[in-house]
């Protein structure tokens, strides 16, 4: 870093502005996290018709890697929403590193753990749309459209918030040279 | 201070000669005084991070490169057929581990570029530029390595257990060896994860 005249204990004004924007990246990733989770949570598509023995509804839980994608998406927008405080925290002290530091490396954790959901929801979401002959597994989204509609949106959602954390993470990085 | 008009005699004790007399600074190089705040140059524990920073992206790419040839190689074929049937198993009858063996083979690509950029920060611990651009590159590689690894973790999952609400047969029970490899290869896969999160840590730590 070079030494420049500064005066010790005033961050530079570009910090203010990184944290504002940090402080709005979070609200649009938790709005797209919390947003997917519902989503995917409630889908519940009933076919008209039935038989004795077999079952010809389709809800979210009824795939483990749906099941899983609901639960990562509520952590992460849970831990989203709790690190606003932090966020807040950032805008009105500017030059703090440890807390910056904390919020890296959970911002890195939380996008590893968003992504594994929506990558596990999205083989899942191929697999329904397309199936595959080699393996005999048939294409569930011709019988069950309105869930596999739901289910795709929903996808979409996480994604925009995987992207936010990057560049939240990145954010965090640039104000942690500016020190 | 500036143009000092007298000047004051001081004698020199052997302590100043030496240097450790407490009371007298360093002279100032020219007559200005400039209120200058210098941090004093941390390189010492930058430095082994940044060796430490090397040292994992090799794992990494072992990591990665063994989980996209473990996948990339999987090949088998059960000892029966019929006419209309198909009884033999590779990587590419899925969508989900064709991506799973070019994400890896990028990541482990990257990390293998990566390797000299780290050595700049090795050699330059000060240098900030180095640091961020790694920062970012790292998150990206987790981001893309976190989505092959998730999605052939789910269809592995679906291969060793089935789905019977959507009639998807565990292929697993037949095509063992297949289902032992790819299940291997997911789990490299998520090492190299881990190894990238452990890489941007540091870089956080060294910024």
């Amino acid at each position: 870093m070079k030494p420049s005249a500064l005066q010790l204990g005033v961050a530079p004004p570009e910090n203010r502005g990184i944290a504002v924007l940090d402080f709005f990246l979070r609200l649009i990733a938790i709005v797209g996290t919390l947003a997917s989770a519902i989503a995917m949570a409630t889908t519940n598509q009933t076919l008209p018709f039935f038989s004795q023995f077999v079952r010809f509804r389709a809800k979210f839980n009824d795939l483990p890697s749906f099941t899983f994608f609901v639960v990562a998406s509520s952590i992460v927008s849970a831990y989203l929403i709790l690190s606003l405080a932090f966020s807040i925290l950032h805008i009105a002290k500017a030059n703090l590193v440890n807390t910056r530091v904390l919020l890296l490396v959970l911002d890195t954790a939380a996008m590893g753990l968003l992504m594994a959901g929506s990558a596990a929801a999205t083989a899942i979401v191929q697999l329904a749309h397309k199936g595959n002959n080699k393996v005999n597994w048939f294409a569930i989204c011709q019988q069950y459209n309105d869930f596999c509609k739901r289910v795709s949106g929903s996808l979409i959602g996480s994604y925009a918030g995987v992207v936010v954390l990057i560049l939240l993470i990145l954010l965090s990085g640039v104000a942690l040279t500016r020190r | 201070m500036e143009g000092d008009s007298t000047t004051i005699n001081i004698t020199e004790t052997p302590k100043e000669r030496k240097g450790k007399a407490p009371l007298l600074a360093a002279p100032p190089a020219s007559s200005s005084f400039k209120p200058v705040v210098q941090k004093a140059p941390k390189g010492g524990y930058k430095r082994g991070l940044a060796i430490f920073d090397v040292v994992l992206r090799l794992a990494g790419i072992a990591a990665a490169l063994g989980a996209a040839i473990a996948m990339g190689s999987t090949d088998q074929t059960l000892p029966f057929f019929t006419q209309f049937f198909q009884f033999k198993a590779q990587f590419d009858d899925l969508p989900a581990f064709t991506f799973f063996v070019v994400a890896n083979s990028i990541t482990a690509a990257y990390l293998a570029l990566s390797i000299p950029i780290s050595i700049v920060c090795i050699v330059r611990p000060h240098l900030v530029a180095p640091r961020l651009i790694l920062i970012f590159l790292d998150t990206v590689m987790v981001a893309l390595t976190t989505a092959a690894a998730g999605g052939a973790a789910s269809i592995v999952y679906l291969a060793h257990n089935g789905n019977s609400d959507a009639n998807w047969p565990a292929i697993c029970q037949q095509f063992n060896d297949f289902c032992q490899e790819v299940s291997g290869a997911v789990v490299a896969s998520f090492l190299a994860v881990v190894v990238l999160m452990v890489l941007i840590v540091l870089s956080a730590f060294s910024l």
